[in-house]
Parts: structure tokens; C-alpha cells; sequence
């Protein structure tokens, strides 16, 4: 008799379970984000934290009425940073979920590929997190849309900071240590590029490519030694960059050379790995700062994050935060998600209030790339434990203006043209 | 190019040589001794480095009793994982493709394991005291901590070679990848031995693990970007051979330390290209012993 009730019981959690989504379409209507952030590997924290973000976004539009009567779903399903993988993924996103968007993404690689699925398919694909330039340049598609800084801007500013510091502290040499991949190349290519336009005269004296992911940078440090560059700019990301910085460190590289990494170096969890052996004075940026700019929207944000999560965020937070916002931004000017050329008419020029956006400044999406058009800050790192487990956060920032990191028009046409 | 700066150049392929060594060793040893292809080597070495992370970070036990917890811990991860699953797939017939798969299941595992318990966040360990600093050598600035472990690589691989070749249990461990049935019938539990030579090739990994932790950063996945190269080393060194896998360690470290400078585009690939030389010129690696045959 008894195991005939747990039977029962049993019974009626799987069915209910099993309906309850059914239940919840059938009583109110969804706008369906379908995003593809890596869940495993190095990439792992970047597709965690922007996860956390999004879903706390959503969480925050749905719990106050939702968007024009609709309600947000946000899927992930993880990527594995695998370009055809992802694309596998994206196609049943779009046939069998149904998504409205395609939504994140970490890897460039996958970005590129993705542009192509959204692009075939007439479905708006936001980008939160990639920095290729190429998404919205060379490789530029009607249904897509980036929304947080791509690695132009980036070199924008690190050049200019270069720029000022012609004044204070002369320097003549540079070298270059980056990623043996489209990002690493690129940030090369575009600092180059706009040092070149700002006129600032400077000479090339060593150029490294190790492959992403290398575990031991001592024989490139060691030759960057003898090249003694006045400044090394280097294009690693998040433990490449940590494990770089930990093995210069006994070198005394940083005494000798002004290490400069405007696009990814500042991210948090280089902080939060390197504690109290991050040397101080190294010139960094990201594309989103815990602790920059000192508005109650950036505050508010980064201890919304914290106290969900129980850790701070890097910068792919904000970028998947920052999605989710266009998206309800977009289908509330609409009036629905299904509507694809009349959200792409909302979201070109579409004006979003971010926790990154300083006092007077609102981040807005540049028509003719689609790329979000952002204030960046680079700063110097300076001892701070306000951000546990970090050590050190950024500090002495300089601010650069959104519309002076902008690729000009003729460097756009040319790219577009080949 | 000027001496001193050759000279500091082969340090660094030897820093570099070393560390690709000590992951290697372990891997070089399950393969050649144990006739396994464990290819969850490299996540038996990110499991050091969290576990050296959780004693020295964490408990604040001294750095070096932080490795010896790493070796312990990876080691009796390894062994559960041999006694658990591995022994049931010895002797069959496509047991290659089985240790694959079934190596390749304890790379998820572990890796999926590391983030239950230390989250996705990238983990640091501070150089042991003592070691944080730097010495002049050639006139250049060189980490007494990437000397250290020079050094240890060089006790490793005298170690290892006087157990393997002058002790009973060592000849015990060479003789079970030759013939195991001979092994057994005279008397030697065979699956025991295997037991713990595939434990003590995981605690080197993870041994290798702490010692290179605060050089690296630690975090999830880190075990599959060690696993390649090493791979390259066992290859060109030889299966089972503590000095070919030092001496291919070597060879790869060197000529990764001066691509960087001559041809740093193609550095890259450099490694593949020595272990395609190797394979097509010495397939059995540089410094295999003479094949032995069973009559």
C-alpha cells in the first residue's frame, strides 16, 4: 500500500515536471535568447561570469512586469569554444527552440562563425564579449550587433596614452608580445595602425607570437630582455597574462620596460590570480572596471554581481549584462520579438545607460558598424584590497572619448573592400 | 646574437625543458612501464596544482610540504582511478582504443571535479620563500626559483633512473611491461604492481603540478594544454626512458628558446616539426633501448 503512494507520488512529480514548461509557454509569452558561452576550460570563468550576468538582467526586467507583455527566457548552452560546434548548436537554436537571438560568445573564432549562421538566417546575433574587429568591419552583417568594445577602440586608447606619454616620459622603442591568433595579430595591426595616425614616431624592436594557452613564456622574456624595449605591449589574455606576469616578475622586466596591455590586461581576474605579486605601474585596461567609473550604477552593479555570485566580476559580465538590456530595449520600441528588420531599425543608434558609462556619457550603437561606442579608461595598477582576492586594482586613470577611438571611414571602406 | 645572451637563452630552454620534463616523467613512465596511455596525465598535474594551491593558499602549510600533499593527492587519485576502472580493461582486445576513451572520460571528470570544488576563478601559489628573488648568472638577472627546479628535474630523473634500473621493486615495475603473465606465474601480484606504478606516475604529475603552479596560472583545463607537449617529449625521448624523456625534453625546450628569437612566427610549430623528424627518422624515439623480443 505504502509503495504504492511513493509510486503514485512519484509518478505525478515526473508528469508535472515534465509539463510544467508547457504550462508556462502556454500562459505567457517569451522573447527567447539562445546564447553560446564556453562552460569548461580556461574560457570557462569569461562564459561563468557572463552567464551570472545575463541571467541576473533577466531576472531583474522579468521581476519588474517584463518587456510589452513579454517575459525573458535566456538559454546557454555551452559552446565549448569550438567554431563548428557552435554552429551545430546555433542552427538548433533557431529550428527547434525557436530563438528570437543568438547571444554571446567568448572566442572570436566562434564570433566569426556565428555571424555567418545569424546572417543566413535573418536572426539578430548580439555580441558580448569577442573583441575582433572584424565582426564589425571586414566580416560587418546587417543582424549583427556588438555591445561591448572591440579591440580598435582598445588600441585607440593605449596609443594615445602612448601619445601623452611622449611628453612625461620619452620613450622610442616598443615591442610586441601577443597571441598566435586573429586577436593577437589584430591588437598588433591596430595599435600600428593608430600610433601611425596619431604621428607618433616610434621603432619596432621585437615582435614574440606564442600560441594561445602556452603554459611557459621564460625564453620569450628573456629576449624581450635584449631587445630592451622602453615599452612592451602585450595582447595575452586572462592566465596567459598571468602566467607572463608571474614569470617576467624575477626577471626585473617590469623595472626595465613599461609593460602596456590596453584591451585585456586589466580584466579582474588577472588581479584577483596575481594578489600582492602584481607589480605596480604596469598600464592596463579591460572593457569594463570594478572600480571605474565611481558611479552608483557601476557600484550598484558590481555588488548586485557580488552578491549573487560571492566573487567580482571580469569584464564579460557587463558585455552579457549590456545584451540583455538592447534586447528588452529593443522588443519594448517594437512591440515584439518576431518583428527581425524592425529591431535591427531599433537597435542601430540605440542609446543604453551602462554601469560602465562615466557621468554625462551614454553608450550608444554606431549605425553604420553596429558596433557599441564606448568611453575606455586605462589606468595604472596601484595597491587596492577593496576587491578581495585582489591585491592591486587600476588606478591614476586617464579617459579617453568615445568618438577619438573610432575607426576612421576610410579605414572601415578599405577593409570592407577587400 | 652575443655569447652571454646564447648563454642566457639555454638557461631558459632549460627552465622550460625542465618543467616540460617533470610532467612528462610520469606520463613516460605509465607508458613505457605500465603500457598505458594514461591521457589524463596532464589533469593529474592541474589537480597537483589545485591541491598545492588548497595546502599552501588555503591550510598555509609551507610550500614545499604543499608539493609533497600534490604528489600524495594525485597520486592515490590516480590509483583509485587504476583500481576502479582501468584494471577492468587490461587484455582486451582493442584495449588501445579503451584506455583512450576511457583516459579521455577522466579529463571531463576531473576537470569538471576541480570546478565543483575550487570554481571556475583563477588560482594563484606564491614562490616559496627563499626563492622569490634572483641571482645574477652570465651577467643577467635569472629567478633562483626556475634554478630550483632545474635542479629538482635533474634529482628526479637520477631517482627515478636508480630505482628503475638498481632496485628489485623498479626491475619488478620494468619487467610488467614486458611480459605480465611471466611476471605473475613467478609469483609478483601483478595488478598490485600496476597499481602503484600508474599511483606513482600520477604523483609525479602532480608533483609537476605544484612546482609549476606559481609560475602558471591555475585554472580549469589546464591539464589538456600540458598533455600535448609532453606527448611530443615521450615521442621523441623514447617510452618508458627517464633520460630520453629528459634529454627530448631538452631538445624541445632549446629549440623552442631560440625559434622564439629566429623564427618567432614559426615557433609554434617547431615542436611538431622535431617529433615528425623523430618519427619518421627513429620511430621508437631517440633514446629507446634496443627492442627486446619475447621468444
Amino acid at each position: 500500500m505504502l509503495n504504492r503512494k511513493i509510486l503514485l507520488l512519484v509518478l505525478v512529480a515526473f508528469i508535472s515536471a515534465g509539463l510544467s514548461p508547457a504550462l508556462a509557454v502556454a500562459q505567457e509569452k517569451l522573447i527567447k535568447i539562445g546564447a553560446l558561452y564556453p562552460m569548461t576550460g580556461r574560457a570557462g570563468l569569461y562564459g561563468l561570469d557572463s552567464v551570472d550576468a545575463a541571467e541576473m538582467a533577466v531576472q531583474e526586467i522579468n521581476a519588474s512586469g517584463g518587456v510589452a507583455g513579454y517575459k525573458l527566457e535566456f538559454i546557454n548552452t555551452d559552446s565549448k569554444a569550438k567554431p563548428d560546434y557552435a554552429v551545430r548548436v546555433a542552427k538548433r537554436f533557431i529550428d527547434e527552440e525557436k530563438v528570437h537571438f543568438l547571444f554571446g560568445v567568448v572566442s572570436s573564432a566562434v564570433g566569426l562563425a556565428l555571424t555567418e549562421v545569424s546572417k543566413q538566417n535573418k536572426k539578430i546575433f548580439i555580441g558580448t564579449d569577442h573583441a575582433s574587429t572584424q565582426l564589425t568591419v571586414d566580416k560587418f552583417q546587417p543582424y549583427y550587433f556588438r555591445v561591448s568594445n572591440n579591440t580598435f577602440q582598445s588600441m585607440a586608447a593605449g596609443a594615445l596614452y602612448l601619445k601623452e606619454l611622449k611628453q612625461s616620459k620619452p620613450w622610442e622603442t616598443v615591442a610586441y608580445i601577443g597571441p598566435d591568433y586573429a586577436y593577437g595579430h589584430d591588437q598588433w595591426n591596430e595599435l600600428k595602425y593608430n600610433l601611425d595616425r596619431f604621428g607618433i614616431k616610434y621603432k619596432v624592436v621585437g615582435e614574440y607570437w606564442p600560441k594561445l594557452f602556452a603554459p611557459d613564456y621564460t625564453p620569450y622574456i628573456t629576449s624581450i630582455l635584449k631587445d630592451k624595449p622602453d615599452v612592451l605591449i602585450c595582447g595575452l589574455w586572462g592566465g596567459d597574462t598571468v602566467a607572463f606576469i608571474k614569470q617576467a616578475t624575477p626577471y626585473g622586466l617590469f623595472e626595465k620596460t613599461l609593460f602596456c596591455s590596453p584591451d585585456a590586461g586589466g580584466n579582474y581576474e588577472v588581479m584577483s590570480a596575481t594578489g600582492g605579486e602584481l607589480p605596480l605601474g604596469l598600464v592596463l585596461s579591460a572593457r569594463h572596471h570594478n572600480n571605474w567609473p565611481e558611479t552608483q550604477a557601476n557600484k550598484d552593479y558590481v555588488q548586485k554581481f557580488f552578491q549573487r555570485t560571492g566573487r567580482y566580476p571580469t569584464y564579460a559580465a557587463e558585455g552579457a549584462y549590456a545584451g540583455i538590456l538592447a534586447i528588452a530595449e529593443a522588443v519594448k520600441k517594437v512591440g515584439n520579438p518576431d518583428d527581425t528588420e524592425a529591431l535591427v531599425k531599433a537597435l542601430e543608434g540605440m542609446k543604453l545607460s551602462l554601469p560602465e558609462d562615466p557621468e554625462g556619457f551614454t553608450s550608444y550603437i554606431d549605425p553604420a558598424t553596429h558596433q557599441i561606442v564606448q568611453v575606455q579608461a586605462i589606468g595604472v595598477t596601484v595597491a587596492n584590497d577593496k576587491f578581495p582576492p585582489a591585491k592591486r586594482m587600476l588606478g591614476d586613470w586617464k579617459v579617453y572619448k568615445a568618438e577619438d577611438l573610432l575607426p576612421p571611414k576610410e579605414y572601415i571602406e578599405a577593409r570592407r573592400k577587400q | 646574437m652575443d655569447m652571454s645572451f646564447i648563454l642566457v637563452q639555454i638557461l631558459s630552454g632549460l627552465t622550460m625543458a625542465t618543467l616540460l620534463f617533470l610532467v612528462a616523467s610520469g606520463l613516460t613512465l605509465i607508458f613505457g612501464v605500465g603500457n598505458v596511455f594514461n591521457f589524463a596525465h596532464g589533469s593529474f598535474y592541474m589537480l597537483g596544482a589545485y591541491l598545492a594551491y588548497q595546502a599552501a593558499s588555503v591550510w598555509h602549510t609551507n610550500f614545499w610540504i604543499a608539493t609533497i600533499v600534490a604528489a600524495l593527492g594525485a597520486g592515490v587519485a590516480g590509483m583509485l582511478a587504476e583500481w576502479l576502472f582501468l584494471r577492468r580493461i587490461y587484455g582486451r582486445s582493442e584495449e588501445g582504443g579503451f584506455q583512450i576513451l576511457l583516459t579521455y572520460s577522466f579529463i571531463l571528470v576531473i576537470d569538471d571535479i576541480v570546478k565543483l570544488v575550487w570554481g571556475t576563478e583563477y588560482k594563484s601559489l606564491l614562490r616559496p620563500p627563499g626563492l622569490t628573488g634572483s641571482v645574477q648568472v652570465f651577467g643577467v638577472t635569472t629567478p633562483t626559483y626556475n634554478l630550483a627546479i632545474i635542479g629538482i628535474g635533474l634529482a628526479v630523473v637520477v631517482l627515478a633512473w636508480l630505482i628503475l634500473s638498481r632496485t628489485r621493486p623498479g626491475k619488478v615495475a620494468r619487467a610488467s611491461a614486458l611480459d605480465r603473465e611471466m611476471l605473475s606465474a613467478m609469483g609478483v601480484n601483478v595488478p598490485l604492481t600496476m597499481t602503484l606504478v600508474f599511483g606513482i606516475a600520477t604523483a609525479l604529475g602532480g608533483f609537476a603540478g605544484a612546482l609549476a603552479a606559481p609560475l602558471r596560472s591555475v585554472t580549469p583545463g589546464a591539464g589538456i594544454e600540458v598533455i600535448i607537449d609532453s606527448l611530443i617529449v615521450v615521442v621523441i625521448g623514447g617510452m618508458g626512458n627517464f633520460w630520453g624523456a629528459w634529454l627530448g625534453a631538452l631538445i624541445l625546450g632549446e629549440v623552442m628558446a631560440f625559434a622564439v628569437i629566429l623564427v618567432p612566427e614559426w615557433a609554434v610549430v617547431i615542436s611538431y616539426v622535431v617529433m615528425v623528424l623523430t618519427l619518421i627518422f627513429k620511430p621508437e624515439g631517440l633514446f629507446a633501448h634496443s627492442k627486446v623480443r619475447k621468444v
